[in-house]
């Protein structure tokens, strides 16, 4: 199956290259051509492609240091991309090649960080890369006034930020992620970024207890877990599978929980490090503090260890497994709503899938809308060949279109636009979406929906934000014509529980269980931290990830009291303090400029 | 004879612009250039050390610091005592490589005891065959056979109703070393002992005729004939394992350390890696990778030590 995908893909790409060939020896035009209109509904892919494109094919290198697929992009997205721009997208991802910043420093030393780089902060490595002149200037030769109609139109903010922060005023290197609309209140659409997600069928079954702490979990995981101890292909069930891959400062799944209580790693500007700050009051906590949320998550972990609640896989897997094992049905719980892959429409039509099964103590930790843009940045790469390729695709993706597109794929395949000109999900997106194994029409590009999704892993426009064609919000299950569907079972059941909420945020809004972190502009880049103090976060940094995982899977109480006291013996010795005291100097900064 | 033989030479030597010396010398060059080149030009990599060395920005961009690197290694108890860790990783797994070298020599001489042929090659290709492939894929090999879902090792054991529950077998910190060795043993068998195989070949078959008509039987020729006969070959091998001792490499211990089992699967390469690399440090790791350097030089001297009470001479 795979091969001949692979084998139709090669074929028809022979076929385009020679159309391009053709086509440049007759007009011999570089790249000064722009693509099709940018704004306005994109054809057909089919039509597209028939229209030759006109210049090379060329494959840029895409260094993302978030996304979790490594290799050439394939499937409905490496066509589009295709069909529109020529381009083919060869993404290199720093966690899967080598893990931590072993990629960031190998292509740092070679001195070219690709061509489309997507930072996961704007902290050191995004400054250094500035530096050392690995990024390329937009302002150059007026590349952004031309070829970023789009950005400018969409993200004025967002360009004005980064000249101010990071180019000295008249520069600009890059341009942050999810970049929204300039209001109050949380910016997630039906769900958060993180809220407990519980297989909602099993709780009910097991007769919706009531869950005050986060340690009320356990209990209920433990019931739901004696319900249903088999998955659908009949492999054990787990309350909590977890993976490295994503551990930074500290164990990113414990850090979950002090998400789950309005505490998240970074202030909303400086860059992460060893405390955690609250949203929206005036309140650190270090990690290592012994009643902080990080360590009443790693206590948590060990006891539902202890209970046969933890997958044992989860020091050895990675986060594509644990995706997997979301799909099969081996997990009763997940810290993150968009890792709900269990929720098939065959399976909610049974009534079967997760749901938000809040605490009474929760206080989620929610994103406000930012015009300026987050943290993760866009950025080109100084030794691009074509920058005004690069920067085009780019600017096609802060475009209305290019948002629909990039997401939800050409029109005619997962979406349609209805009499009114809203969008709709056609048959094909129902089943498909949000990423399910669903085939795609050999003219769409081929192989699965999932497989084909853009794999860069980084947001250009707030996709709650609305859309200036249609008016919805960019996120399809927003629009109108989504909203207006009837719930399906399960829907019906959560509902029915939470009295008459129809979606989690509007539930956790209501009950007043969200810490909104406002968006603040400063004027100034973060920080950085000096050498000296870079170098003992980073040696803390990896005693607290191994001893948070050690402690996890300690045998009894009492290793795990004897680890925990070597850890926080340890990361002491090693200058834990000065970093920490460095960290909560800055977060006060923070405070003073939210108060601004 | 003699002034015979250097008048004969004579014209060869005027024939050339170059004496003898020096074409001797020109003859060995290319090899000189190659020691200079692999050996003692990384040496210039020390310079980082002295640096606030970041990727991306050229040297001399980067502050000068001195020996700040050096100082923190021992500066601070912890950081002391992590540098020892891994030194005592290092010594022990180097160590226990050093007691299995005789692994293979008794490999040897027990395959070439077989009189099947054909069993014997067979033998030999099959513990051959796994020096030949990386690491990487050993792991695999290692992940196939003990993960907890779909391990055959789990699955056969939770089918024998040994235990109840996958268990994640590569993520326990219990006999780590010993572990490793095996691994270690397992990949390099058939390949180590390809050596003292030629060895007992190149044994004099006379000496083992003489001894059958004497009366000694299988394991007297073994104890007497074979063992004696691939001594030296032994020796030279062991020489060079302790020149190497510290080199234990990463790769091994690189695709199998986790966080369970880090604290004893850290050797010194493992931790210059994960220091510089991960952590972004590489003036310190570099600092960190000198300390090899002491211990070669410290061995070799015990070497020469040792070399000069045994035999009477020193070797340096």
């Amino acid at each position: 199956m795979n091969k001949k995908i692979r084998k139709a893909g090669l074929a028809s790409t022979a076929a385009l290259l020679a159309l391009s060939l053709a086509a440049c020896s007759s007009n011999n035009n570089g790249g000064d051509a722009s693509p099709s209109a940018s704004t306005g509904a994109s054809a057909g892919a089919s039509q597209e492609a028939s229209a030759s494109p006109a210049r090379d094919e060329y494959t840029i290198d895409v260094f993302s240091m978030l996304s979790n697929f490594s290799g050439e992009q394939q499937g409905w997205f490496a066509k589009v991309v295709k069909d529109k721009f020529n381009l083919k997208l060869n993404i290199i991802s720093s966690n899967l090649e080598g893990g931590g910043d072993v990629k960031f420093n190998a292509m740092m030393s070679s001195g070219d960080l690709g061509d489309l780089v997507v930072f996961g902060d704007d902290g050191q490595k995004y400054q250094d890369a500035i530096k050392a002149g690995m990024l390329l200037d937009w302002t150059q030769n007026g590349l952004l006034d031309t070829h970023g109609k789009n950005i400018m139109q969409y993200a004025p903010k967002a360009i004005e930020k980064n000249k101010v922060n990071f180019g000295g005023g008249s520069k600009v290197y890059g341009i942050g992620f999810d970049v929204g609309e300039d209001k109050d209140g949380p910016s997630e659409g039906k769900d958060l970024t993180y809220h407990p997600n519980l297989r909602f069928d099993l709780y009910q079954q097991i007769g919706s207890p009531a869950i005050k702490t986060m340690e009320d979990y356990l209990p209920v995981l433990k019931k739901m877990q004696e319900l249903e101890p088999k998955s659908d292909s009949g492999r054990p069930t787990y309350a909590f599978s977890m993976w490295k891959d994503w551990d930074g400062n500290m164990m990113m799944n414990t850090k979950a929980w002090a998400g789950l209580h309005g505490f998240d790693e970074t202030d909303g500007f400086s860059n992460g490090g060893f405390t955690l700050i609250s949203a929206d009051k005036d309140e650190i906590q270090g990690v290592l503090d012994e009643d902080g949320y990080y360590m009443r998550g790693l206590k948590l972990y060990f006891d539902a260890n202890q209970m046969g609640l933890v997958d044992p896989d989860s020091l050895t897997q990675t986060f594509d497994d644990v995706v997997n094992k979301m799909t099969d049905g081996q997990l009763l719980f997940t810290w993150f709503p968009w890792m709900n892959t269990y929720n098939t429409p065959e399976r909610l039509a049974e009534g079967k899938g997760f749901a938000l099964v809040p605490f009474e103590e929760e206080r989620t930790f929610s994103y406000g809308f930012n015009p300026y843009g987050g943290n993760r940045v866009w950025a080109i790469g100084a030794k691009a060949k074509n920058p005004e390729r690069i920067m085009e695709f780019l600017d096609w993706m802060y475009s209305p279109e290019g948002v629909i597109v990039s997401n939800y794929g050409p029109e005619g395949l997962a979406w349609k636009k209805g009499a009114d000109g809203k969008l709709e999900l056609t048959d094909l997106g129902n089943e498909a979406f949000p990423s399910n194994q669903t085939p795609i029409p050999e003219e769409f590009g081929g192989g699965t929906w999932k497989d084909g999704q853009n794999q860069i892993n980084n947001t250009t426009l707030k996709m709650t934000a609305t859309n200036p064609e249609t008016g919805d919000p960019y996120q399809y299950d927003l629009w109108t014509s989504y909203l207006a569907k009837a719930p399906n079972k399960l829907e019906e059941n959560w509902r029915a529980a939470m009295g008459g909420a129809t979606t989690a945020r509007e539930y956790l809004e209501k009950n007043g269980k969200l810490a909104v972190n406002k968006q603040i502009f400063t004027g100034t880049a973060p920080e950085l931290i000096s050498d000296d103090l870079s170098q003992k976060q980073s040696q803390v940094a990896q005693v607290i990830k191994q001893y948070s995982w050690k402690m996890v899977f300690a045998k009894d109480e009492a290793e795990f009291d004897k680890l925990k006291n070597e850890m926080i013996e340890k990361s002491k010795g090693l200058g834990y303090d000065d970093v920490l005291n460095w960290n909560k100097e800055q977060n006060e900064k923070t405070f003073g400029y939210r108060k601004q | 004879m003699e002034p015979v033989t250097r008048e004969e030479l004579k014209p060869a030597r005027s024939g050339g612009i170059l004496s003898e010396r020096y074409r001797l010398f020109l003859y060995a060059l290319p090899f000189l250039v190659l020691v200079f080149l692999f050996s003692y030009l990384p040496l210039y990599g020390w310079i980082y050390s002295l640096y606030n060395y970041r990727p991306g920005f050229k040297l001399s961009d980067t502050p000068f610091v001195g020996l700040q690197w050096f100082r923190s290694i021992f500066a601070n108890p912890t950081q002391t005592a992590e540098v020892g860790r891994v030194m005592k990783n290092t010594i022990a797994m180097s160590s226990l490589g050093i007691l299995t070298s005789v692994l293979p020599v008794a490999f040897a001489i027990l395959l070439s005891e077989i009189k099947a042929m054909r069993f014997k090659k067979t033998v030999q290709i099959l513990t051959t065959l796994p020096n030949f492939i990386s690491w990487v894929l050993v792991y695999a090999i290692a992940f196939a056979l003990f993960n907890v879902d779909n391990g055959l090792i789990n699955k056969i054991m939770i089918g024998l109703g040994l235990q109840e529950r996958g268990i994640n077998y590569l993520a326990t910190d219990n006999h780590t070393w010993l572990s490793m060795i095996l691994w270690n043993t397992w990949k390099g068998l058939g390949w180590g002992a390809i050596m003292y195989i030629a060895a007992i070949t190149s044994i004099d078959q006379e000496l083992y005729d003489a001894a059958k008509v004497d009366g000694a039987g299988r394991f007297r020729m073994i104890w007497n004939i074979t063992i004696p006969g691939i001594m030296p070959t032994y020796f030279v091998l062991l020489m060079l394992q302790i020149a190497n001792f510290i080199n234990n490499g990463m790769e091994q211990y690189f695709v199998f350390q986790n966080p369970i089992n880090k604290d004893h699967i850290e050797v010194l390469d493992l931790y210059v890696y994960n220091a510089g690399m991960l952590g972004t440090n590489f003036s310190f790791a570099t600092a960190v990778s000198m300390l090899k350097s002491l211990i070669s030089i410290g061995l070799l001297l015990f070497a020469n030590k040792l070399s000069k009470w045994v035999r009477g001479e020193s070797i340096i």
